[in-house]
């Protein structure tokens, strides 16, 4: 904790009530910064566990949609895998957005499927299977892209807004309240020297009077 | 003196940095679910989207009340409390809350960190959180030391 005071110029009442009025603003700004800053790092904890939980179940899921992949292959025609994959999906698009966390813009990806028409009795069940499971890892992939970027943003956000609480926290309230102690030590002081000087001159004044 | 230009100055930049993203004009849950792309435009002008999956769920938690819902949700934060509170002053958006958190219903329905996290989990999109300056004002001006 820095105990370091102001310079100031003159150690006066009007400086003082100046210092006052600093400090409050101080400690809002603190208030504020520090609210900030657990709001992005309750987002930042919550943004880590989800990439570390969506990249082990993507993981998972690959391995899931490979064997079924092998499974149906030993069985389907490779220009029926080719023919299924140009009609089972219409389009797939990926909607960019954004959404704003605490004043930090974050990435928001909104995937749309639109289902093709074809004849499902035409082709075996596992084929659709198997189409369905990887369409389900690209979708999980969608959002673990979301969520590291959004990641990285959150991280970047909390460094700054640390930084600053830590200033305000460390440095700047712990010398503004040093220094409004020592102009009150120093008014108290001058009090206590004023109250000597009156007492003396009474002193004098009633010696003068007696002679 | 300079540096009380730079607090002020940095107070007043937190305070448009926090509050920037209020949205210019809210809409409600009915609406934003007719929408292909539910978004709303915030007071900096961006975009503020909402996942789709969420506004199905808050639906469905809420029913007919759709139409009354206005979103997004404006959670307060209160600083003046020692740990950080959320607040939420309206009555069918406590009711959303109150019930996807499965705490009992109030207005206005106040948050706490572990809660705020588990909301951020489930309806991330439809709240915003928001520092209002009334509550700053509670800190006291002058402190004793």
């Amino acid at each position: 904790m820095s105990q370091q005071i102001l310079r100031l110029a003159r150690p006066t009442k009007i400086e003082l009530i100046r210092l006052r009025r600093r400090l409050a603003t101080a400690r809002r700004l603190h208030r504020v910064l520090r609210d900030r800053l657990l709001i992005l790092t309750q987002e930042l904890v919550a943004l880590y566990r989800e990439v570390v939980e969506s990249r082990l179940r993507i993981h998972e899921e690959i391995i899931r949609c490979e064997k079924e992949l092998v499974r149906t292959s030993s069985y389907v025609a490779p220009w029926i895998f080719e023919e299924f994959s140009n009609v089972r999906i219409k389009s797939f698009s990926v909607v960019l957005g954004s959404r704003i966390v605490v004043g930090v813009r974050l990435p928001l990806l909104e995937h749309e499927v639109v289902e093709g028409h074809y004849d499902p009795s035409a082709y075996p069940i596992t084929l659709k299977e198997v189409s369905e499971c990887y369409e389900g890892v690209l979708k999980n992939i969608i959002r673990l892209a979301e969520t590291e970027i959004s990641l990285l943003e959150v991280g970047r956000e909390v460094q700054k807004v640390k930084r600053k609480v830590n200033a305000l926290e460390n440095l700047i309230i712990p010398r503004l309240r040093a220094t409004i102690k020592y102009l009150r030590m120093k008014f108290e002081e001058r009090e206590r020297e004023d109250k000597v000087r009156r007492k003396r001159i009474k002193q004098i004044l009633t010696r003068k009077a007696r002679i | 003196m300079g540096e009380d230009k730079t607090l002020e100055y940095l107070l007043e930049r937190e305070l448009r940095v926090v509050n920037s993203y209020i949205a210019s004009k809210r809409k409600s849950l009915a609406e934003l679910l007719r929408e292909e792309h539910p978004h709303v435009l915030t007071l900096s002008g961006d975009v503020h989207m909402f996942r789709k999956s969420e506004l199905i769920l808050a639906k469905e938690v809420i029913g007919e009340d759709a139409e009354k819902l206005m979103l997004p949700i404006y959670v307060e934060l209160i600083p003046a409390q020692t740990t950080t509170t959320g607040v939420i002053r309206e009555e069918i958006a406590a009711k959303l809350v109150s019930t996807i958190l499965g705490i009992n219903h109030a207005t206005p329905l106040y948050v706490y960190p572990i809660q705020l996290a588990e909301l951020r989990r489930k309806i991330g999109t439809l709240i915003q959180y928001v520092v209002s300056p009334e509550t700053l004002k509670e800190i006291g001006d002058f402190e004793e030391i």
